[in-house]
């Protein structure tokens, strides 16, 4: 049995098992990756194929390298045995619970499991009175919210919960589901050591389990904590490795885990997505564009991630796009984080600022710590000059998570706009230092520096030559740095910086004022150092020009051509042959 | 303050409210006689009511207090009817057990109330006045739970269940009903468990109520309070050593308080734990801060990390918290602490106060106030000792406040740069305020940094004169006053009709600037601060109850008067807010300054004293360390080092951790002054070395402290008899105060000019020195330092023979009076040598005619030095006695003073050989 038959053996053992238990998120996941699975071209059914037509042609857009074999290459994974169930057949009481669990009814659930000792049916009731529990805090975080925006409904179940996991666990009577509700418990209640070592426990033992990892996952806050967590090498544990690193920012090792998975689960949409997460987090937008649309080629209602699609087109300025997503999505469900703030992008595009705001807010409502929604209904308050709501939206996002740089730099940003440029140097120092490649925040700190209240334009020109060095797309660091040298007085680097400026622009086959600005100083620059050659030729381009500066070309060339015609006759007096 | 009002719905029914509402029912039951039936007279009565009211003003916590605490405190005002109180209070809290009970319980509290119409009602029954603070309380109460949804009676029934259990859990017949209490068997279990354990610490409250009563002593006993703070916090082995770090601010914990109990509470207290009004932890923070500031770095970082981080989870938009949180790492020198949170707290409040959440879509128009942000932030880098950053962050606050025309920080960022420009020097002014957008200097650039400090003072000044803001009037003044007195006032145009020039300080000015900001109190009674005194107060009172000493005040039952006298005594010390006491006691320490530059020694060991022993309580720890230092440099120049230094050892030790660096200066001061008068001078090197590393410029540029390491270098060359190195260094040392403008240093480094030049046998050379210093002091009014350029000009004088003796002996003459009345022991040892010198040296002068003429000073002279324990002079004392007794021919004398002449010479000179090192260098 190869290992992709494998694979998609255990991941359907997995599916039923994971639904026996009512973990449907982990379920779908599960499945979702059993459906990407490639086939084997030999065992093609129509069904298959007609599923995966679609994505098969981004494949083969997108995959340069082809990785022709599947996970075997090279690496050994253990093999985890399929848990065995150890109730065959469900009781009926079992039975009947999982019903009142499917209709929500958690309460009901866990009350008739009361006396049922099976592994399966201590997992159900402990779920089911966790889920009551968390149900229960999310009804009393409104009732309770007072005037301070205190919260303090914690979900009651979790103490009586902990003690009853944790005699089990004394005993030794826990299966894999148990061990993850109790890691799960255990990082609510904030003993997140404890909490990792369960866990690891947990995906060791059933390694399919995607919710289990995914707490894992957000228990690994740094990349130390990550490296010294053990983990056995399943092939799930790639799909962890992968989701870790972009959550760390460590993209581009995201991507080659992601490109990597994508040799067996080629067809996978959750794979698409993330790869054009990464992809987005390295501005790779055009790449981005053609994956979300492959992706709803194939499943047209999805709404997860298309936040970020969004916010691609809107960098992209396609409103037609936009707003035929913002209506998909609507349709689909319109009461889900990603839909409002989709639609918050679509007003913000056509100017209607207020609007947006109106529906970041619902976006917030439906989920407090939804990160880009904080941030993005930042810059609408920037957009409508109301900078303390912007600060206030920008510093919560933050405060949801300190590595958002985008955060940091909108509150740089609001800082500079009501002319605290000192003080907004704070804020633009946090960006860079978390994303010190992006030529644009090093240009905002610059132009700070710049200022005409703090003046420090040395400080000025070491920001410009980094971002000069960081692929600055807006080609604003070269001209500043030739600008500002040539202000300090410092021609040479002014004349370095202006010819860079120069190829670049020809490069790019750009024009504008700066080209003019570029030739000018040059020619003057070279004449003053008897380089009469260069000079010419940059005041015969000069001639291509309108404007007052082609009148100063055309002085200097005959002011040139004089000196050149008189300086060699003098020589010839002085010196006879 | 503006955000003390608080929006209606802060005020939230909280079962502690609750039970203070059953209290006042109980206070003032409706249809009752004058005195109610549990009282037994009018002034149990009205102590009750007292207490009540403290109740309801408290703010010594951000957490109400729980069940147990307030019995508790009710047990302490009165143990009569403690019981009857305690029972009757816990029998109506248990007795609701349906949102009707409660709906009941407030429907007879309105009963209580009387109309408005007062005088409708019998003069005997009992009445509430709706507008007194108890009725308020009531009515706010009363329109908290009418406000009140469905939900909220369900959660307000719960809280109560939770908040009896914690407290009498051994009856079960208080069972109460629990909203989402499950039908499940293992909870119910768990309920059990909990019942059990809350069983034995019954059993233990009861035992020790018990033992109590035998004892019947009063020892103060809190079972739960600081669980209640600390229940919150993640790890308990925390909470545990804070419990024992809270000192002065939590109460002490009970070694009853165990653990077992604290891990199943754990939970229970998330529930269980209501934050005060709104109102009440502003009084709290406000405290909290001024005990921040006034405790330094002694102040328990982490205690009341705790406690801010507890608030800041159960009220997260409560931002004022960030900024305590900032106060609180600046204090403890955590720089990227201090500047996250204030920056953390800016961007959430926008300088405004921000309790309430207000929608930042509502109200918008306003701009914020991020000049304070600013400001403050400039304060930091200058506490953090970051000068530029400093000024050029205040300059930007200048820019922005005029941009939004507030005046108030406008006033308070010139007075926080000229209290920087004055703290730090800084010789050129181009880049500070140099640009051309800064009004303040639009003037002209050509300032000199002292001028434009005076610019600034006066703008500042002026500005907080015309905005009335009374503290920074007087603070300005004192500044005025600082600056004064160390620097010398020019015209300050130079345009315009020429004043004369006015090279000297004026001690007229000073004074009337240092009596203008003391009128600070005064000026202070008319304002009012009801808020911070009003909950300070009743704070106070409720700490009082447990101090054995008040509580015996307080059962004394029919002593009324003596209730009132406790009443005033807590009152009194809040009554004159803490920023001006503060303010008026360096007014206090500026006048020794003062004093102490203008020479009148008694003058200033009476000015620190008197801040010494009034305004300590008041101070902050930098100022108090000060005036300990006074102090002890005061002890040091009179009565010898020996005491100095033993009065330093307690210095040392009060001052543990706070301003060390400011008493480790004295100590180096004095280690470096005595070891140049005994002549040990490797010891003098090595100390006037750390000095020098004291005044590296690591944490921004110390003038004085700068000024000072450089001067003590010449002095302990000049001791080494290298003369051309020293007078190298005061020369640079010249250089400098007179780049930077300061003039009083330049007196003193020209009298060492001179001293180096009278050493180095150059008398001719350092006369005009001498000279020049005198003219210094005459300018600069420093009659101290005058009279001793005095005496250095009659020692060269001296130098020249026997022919200019008789000058000599008139200018010791004119200095004589001033250097008996106010200078130290080595000065005046030195007077009376030179004085007995031209006695000698005069030719008209026979020492056999009149002897004493010349033995008395020399004795007096040999007593002071060896007080002083200086061996140089000591040894050319006794040199000089012998002569005289030789001279007189009184031989066995003359052997005694020679005898010690050899002893002071050997001395000295073991001092220079042996390198032993100081014992007291060793220790720091």
């Amino acid at each position: 049995m190869s290992l992709t038959e494998s694979c998609r053996n255990e991941l359907r053992t997995a599916i039923s098992q994971l639904n026996g238990r009512c973990l449907y998120s982990a379920a779908k996941w599960a499945a979702e990756q059993l459906v990407g699975i490639k086939q084997d071209p030999a065992k093609y059914t129509p069904s298959n194929t007609r599923f995966q037509r679609g994505s098969s042609s981004i494949c083969r857009r997108f995959r340069t390298n082809e990785i022709s074999s599947t996970l075997v290459a090279g690496v050994s994974y253990v093999s985890t045995p399929v848990m065995e169930e150890d109730e065959v057949v469900d009781s009926d009481f079992y039975l009947l619970a999982k019903s009142y669990f499917d209709c929500r009814e958690y309460r009901r659930a866990a009350h008739v499991l009361r006396d049922q000792t099976g592994k399966k049916s201590v997992f159900l009731r402990c779920y089911a009175l966790y889920l009551a529990g968390e149900k229960r805090k999310e009804e009393e975080m409104i009732e309770l919210e007072g005037p301070l925006g205190k919260s303090d409904a914690v979900n009651r179940e979790l103490i009586s919960l902990e003690r009853e996991l944790s005699t089990l666990r004394k005993n030794g009577t826990m299966d894999p589901f148990i061990l993850y509700l109790y890691g799960l418990v255990l990082k609510d209640k904030g003993s997140e050591n404890l909490a990792r070592i369960v866990l690891v426990e947990s995906v060791n033992s059933y390694p399919w389990n995607w919710n289990s990892w995914l707490e894992l996952q957000s228990l690994c806050t740094t990349i130390d904590i990550l490296n010294s967590i053990n983990l056995n090498n399943h092939w799930m544990k790639d799909f962890f490795l992968a989701s870790t690193y972009q959550e760390l920012r460590m993209h581009n090792e995201a991507l080659t885990k992601y490109e990597y998975l994508q040799g067996t689960f080629g067809f996978s949409n959750y794979l698409q997505a993330q790869i054009a997460k990464a992809q987005y987090s390295l501005r790779e937008f055009e790449q981005v564009e053609v994956v979300f649309e492959e992706l709803l080629r194939n499943d047209p209602y999805r709404v997860e991630d298309m936040d970020m699609y969004s916010n691609v087109l809107y960098a992209k300025e396609c409103f037609s796009a936009l707003s035929y997503l913002a209506h998909r999505v609507f349709t689909t469900d319109k009461y889900r984080p990603e839909s409002c703030c989709i639609i918050g992008n679509y007003y913000s595009l056509k100017g209607q600022h207020e609007k947006s705001v109106v529906y970041f807010r619902r976006a917030l409502k439906l989920n407090k710590n939804y990160l880009s929604a904080w941030t993005l209904m930042g810059h609408e308050y920037v957009e409508m000059k109301n900078t303390p709501a912007a600060i206030d939206a920008y510093r919560r996002a933050v405060d949801i998570n300190p590595c958002d740089y985008r955060a940091w730099y909108g509150l740089g940003q609001a800082y500079e706009m009501m002319h605290m440029p000192f003080y907004a140097l704070h804020y633009f120092r946090k960006s860079v230092f978390l994303q010190p490649n992006d030529s644009r925040l090093w240009i905002a700190m610059a132009q700070c520096y710049e200022t005409e209240q703090l003046h420090m334009l040395e400080e000025a020109i070491k920001c410009y030559r980094r971002a000069a060095n960081c692929n600055d797309s807006e080609a604003i660091a070269l001209n500043q740095l030739a600008k500002l040298h040539h202000a300090l007085g410092r021609d040479e680097e002014a004349a370095f910086y202006y010819k860079k400026d120069l190829e670049r622009m020809e490069a790019e086959e750009r024009e504008g004022p700066n080209m003019v600005e570029a030739l000018i100083f040059l020619a003057t620059h070279c004449r003053a150092h008897n380089r009469f050659e260069d000079a010419e030729v940059y005041c015969t381009r000069l001639l291509d020009y309108t404007g007052p500066e082609k009148e100063t070309a055309k002085s200097m060339l005959r002011g040139m051509r004089m000196a050149q015609s008189s300086f060699p006759a003098m020589d010839v007096e002085h010196f006879p042959p | 303050m503006a955000g003390i009002l608080k929006p209606p719905g802060a005020f939230a029914v909280t079962p502690h409210k609750v039970s203070v509402c059953i209290l006042i029912q109980m206070y003032a039951p409706p249809a009752m006689m004058s005195v109610p039936f549990p009282f037994s007279s009018v002034a149990q009565h009205n102590r009750f009511g007292l207490y009540l009211f403290a109740l309801t003003k408290s703010c010594e916590d951000i957490l109400e207090p729980k069940l147990d605490e307030l019995i508790n405190q009710l047990r302490e005002i009165g143990d009569v009817l403690y019981q009857w109180l305690t029972d009757q209070l816990i029998s109506r809290l248990s007795s609701l057990s349906s949102p009707d009970d409660l709906f009941n319980l407030f429907s007879d509290l309105r009963a209580i109330l009387g109309g408005t119409d007062l005088s409708a009602v019998d003069d005997e029954q009992v009445v509430l006045d709706p507008n007194s603070n108890l009725g308020m309380f009531v009515r706010r109460c009363l329109l908290a739970f009418n406000l009140l949804c469905f939900e909220g009676v369900c959660h307000l029934l719960t809280s109560i269940g939770i908040y009896c259990k914690e407290a009498l859990s051994s009856c079960s017949a208080y069972e109460l009903p629990c909203l989402d209490d499950s039908s499940n068997e293992l909870e119910a279990l768990s309920e059990y468990e909990n019942m059990d354990l809350e069983n034995i610490v019954f059993e233990k409250v009861n035992k020790e109520i018990e033992a109590r009563k035998k004892a019947s002593e009063e020892v103060s006993f809190h079972l739960h309070a600081p669980k209640a703070l600390f229940g919150l916090v993640e790890d308990i082995k925390v909470s545990a050593v804070s419990k024992s770090q809270g000192g002065d601010k939590c109460r002490e914990a009970s070694p009853s308080a165990h653990a077992p109990n604290d891990a199943m509470r754990e939970f229970d207290s998330i529930s269980g734990a209501f934050l005060r009004t709104n109102w009440q932890m502003q009084g709290y923070l406000m405290e909290q801060a001024d005990a921040i500031e006034k405790h330094g770095s002694s102040f328990s970082l982490n205690a009341f990390e705790l406690i801010l981080r507890q608030l800041q989870k159960l009220a997260p938009e409560l931002h004022r918290v960030h900024f305590l949180r900032y106060l609180n790492s600046l204090y403890h020198d955590d720089y990227f602490a201090a500047l996250e949170n204030l920056h953390r707290y800016f961007d959430y409040s926008a300088g405004t106060e921000g309790f309430d959440f207000a929608q930042p879509s509502i109200g918008c128009n306003s701009f914020g106030r991020y000049e304070i942000a600013l400001l403050c932030l400039g304060m930091m880098h200058f506490h953090f000792g970051h000068p530029k950053q400093a000024l050029d962050v205040l300059t930007e606050a200048v820019c922005l406040s005029q941009q939004h025309s507030n005046d108030t920080c406008l006033a308070y960022t010139l007075a926080a740069i000229s209290n920087l420009l004055s703290e730090i020097g800084i010789s050129t002014t181009t880049g500070i305020l140099g640009s051309s957008y800064s009004p303040i200097t639009s003037i002209g650039t050509t300032l000199s940094v002292q001028q434009q400090l005076f610019v600034l003072l006066k703008e500042s000044f002026r500005r907080a004169e015309s905005l009335k803001l009374k503290r920074l009037v007087a603070a300005n003044h004192l500044a005025m006053a600082k600056f004064d007195l160390t620097h010398v006032q020019r015209p300050l145009l130079s345009f315009g009709p020429k004043t004369a020039m006015r090279l000297r300080t004026c001690p007229t000015n000073v004074c009337k600037e240092l009596r203008l900001a003391s009128h600070l109190i005064s000026d202070f009674v008319s304002e009012s601060s009801t808020m911070t005194t009003d909950g300070a107060f009743s704070t106070s009172w409720l700490k009082n109850l447990q101090k054995p000493m008040g509580s015996l005040v307080l059962t004394q039952e029919n002593v009324s008067g003596k209730d009132s006298n406790a009443f005033q005594f807590c009152a009194q010390p809040s009554s004159i807010p803490g920023s001006v006491l503060q303010l008026v006691g360096s007014s206090y320490l500026l006048r020794a300054t003062a004093w102490e530059a203008y020479g009148s020694a008694p003058l200033t060991r009476v000015n620190t004293l008197i801040y010494a022993t009034c305004f300590s309580d008041g101070s902050s720890l930098s100022d108090a360390a000060l005036a300990h230092v006074k102090l002890i440099q005061h002890l040091a120049v009179f009565k010898g080092y020996k005491e100095a230094f033993s009065a330093l050892k307690i210095a040392e030790e009060k001052f543990l951790s706070v301003s060390k660096s400011r008493i480790l200066l004295l100590k180096l001061q004095l280690l470096h002054e005595r070891s140049l008068h005994r002549g040990h001078l490797k010891l003098a090197q090595k100390v006037c070395d750390e000095l020098g590393v004291m005044a590296s410029s690591v944490t921004g540029v110390d003038m004085d402290l700068k000024t000072e390491a450089s001067l003590r270098h010449a002095r302990t060359l000049l001791a080494a008899n290298q003369f051309s190195e020293a007078a190298a260094v005061a020369h640079s040392l010249f250089c400098m105060c007179y780049k930077f403008n300061l003039q009083v240093e330049n007196a003193s480094v020209l009298l060492l000019l001179a001293e180096i030049h009278k050493k180095s046998g150059n008398a001719v050379l350092g006369i005009p020195y001498a000279l020049a210093s005198l003219s210094f002091c005459q300018l600069l009014n420093l009659d101290l330092l005058k009279a001793s350029a005095t005496l250095t000009l009659a020692e060269l004088w001296l130098s020249f023979g026997p022919n200019h003796a008789k000058m000599a002996s008139n200018l010791i003459q004119q200095a004589l009076p001033l250097i008996l009345g106010h200078g130290g022991l080595e000065l005046r040892a030195r007077a009376f040598i030179a004085e007995a010198k031209c006695l000698l040296s005069d030719p008209s002068f026979s020492v056999s005619q009149n002897p004493e003429a010349v033995l008395d000073p020399l004795r007096q002279a040999s007593e002071e030095l060896q007080v002083l324990e200086d061996h140089e002079l000591a040894a050319e004392a006794f040199y000089l006695i012998a002569i005289v007794f030789d001279k007189l021919g009184r031989l066995a004398e003359r052997e005694e003073a020679a005898a010690l002449f050899k002893e002071y010479v050997l001395a000295l000179e073991n001092e220079n050989r042996q390198d032993e090192v100081d014992p007291l260098l060793s220790t720091p």
